[in-house]
């Protein structure tokens, strides 16, 4: 879901970067105090997996394709909303000055949509049904299924306000795509937790084991 | 358990084993977003077939627009599949180095400021 530059005029890019420039300072906070000599890999080879992950299209029927975003996994193994915009600000920003996916005006409004939304949709979608269900693959599928669905929907707001287009239409195809997409997402996202978990459980968020351990001590 | 040092070699191994499959395997369909567009533009049914000759009609006004180093992850057509693979060898070791340096940046500016 990653909008070119053709898709929004300059001025409403630029406001959207607004926005995600004061999560990047938010993410870049969390950074500072979070990351340390042991969590570093991780998240850098998170980071570098992401990116992979995400040049792999799988067709999901209906003529389209989609791949995972990450900001639900990210968010869930780091523990941290802001773990996910601070890698997917990066991913994106590889993507877009690099090979040109996603455009640069639009990468405020991708940044929003991939990291922000789809970080903190997945965060609080796991740490909610994990104090409900205490199951983590079916929390941690169900958030990750969320997290592309709902910034999709975000991203066809935007489009409608670009002139690009119209809302319920938009709306209806992008939901649909995306619900798709979605599966894909869910099912990455359980596998990758259960690989990481097994590989370094220390580097795994203590929300992931236990409800308990899901408030931010 | 595996050592920070195995953890990393064997993360970006996987991470470019799975883009150096997705350059033979991935899907060439268009994604979510550019299927809406083309369902929007009357190009394809919300959920048939995209045709193969579909393509994105750019009507706004007052856009951006960026001519960047490897587009669509590719070297040009002459380079083939080899330069899909070099783009996303260089794609996951550039995030990777990008989120390194960031991090280690934030963190000598956290200790100076003490």
């Amino acid at each position: 879901m990653h909008i070119p530059d053709a898709f929004i005029p300059i001025w409403q890019g630029a406001i959207y970067w607004i926005i995600a420039l004061i999560f990047i300072a938010l993410a870049l906070r969390w950074a500072k105090n979070e990351l340390n000599e042991e969590k570093l890999p991780l998240v850098a080879v998170l980071a570098a997996a992401i990116f992979a992950i995400q040049s792999f299209n799988l067709p999901v029927s209906m003529g389209t394709s989609g791949h995972l975003v990450g900001g639900a996994l990210v968010a869930i193994i780091l523990g941290s909303p802001f773990a996910a915009v601070f890698i997917l600000t990066m991913v994106l920003i590889v993507q877009a000055v690099i090979f040109g996916d996603g455009g640069i005006v639009t990468l405020g409004a991708n940044i929003i949509n991939m990291g922000v939304i789809g970080g903190f949709v997945g965060f609080y979608t796991f740490k909610g049904l994990m104090a409900g269900t205490k199951s983590m693959p079916v929390s941690a599928f169900v958030a990750a299924w969320l997290a592309c669905v709902i910034p999709a929907l975000a991203a066809s707001v935007e489009l409608f306000l670009a002139g690009m287009f119209p809302l319920v239409e938009g709306m209806i195809a992008m939901g649909t795509y995306h619900a798709l997409i979605g599966v894909i997402e869910g099912i990455i996202t359980v596998a990758a937790i259960y690989l990481i978990m097994k590989a370094r459980p220390d580097l795994v968020d203590q929300g992931v084991y236990s409800v308990k351990g899901a408030a931010p001590v | 358990m595996m050592d920070n040092k195995t953890f990393i070699v064997a993360g970006l191994i996987i991470a470019i084993l799975i883009g150096f499959i997705a350059v033979f395997m991935a899907s060439s369909d268009p994604d979510g977003l550019e299927s809406t567009a083309l369902v929007i533009q009357g190009e394809k049914s919300l959920t048939g077939v995209t045709p193969p000759d579909a393509e994105v009609q750019e009507t706004l006004e007052d856009t951006f627009s960026y001519e960047s180093l490897m587009p669509d992850y590719s070297l040009g057509e002459e380079w083939g599949a080899l330069g899909g693979i070099i783009a996303i060898i260089v794609g996951t070791i550039l995030a990777f180095l990008v989120v390194i340096g960031l991090a280690y940046a934030v963190k000598m500016g956290a200790k100076t400021n003490q």
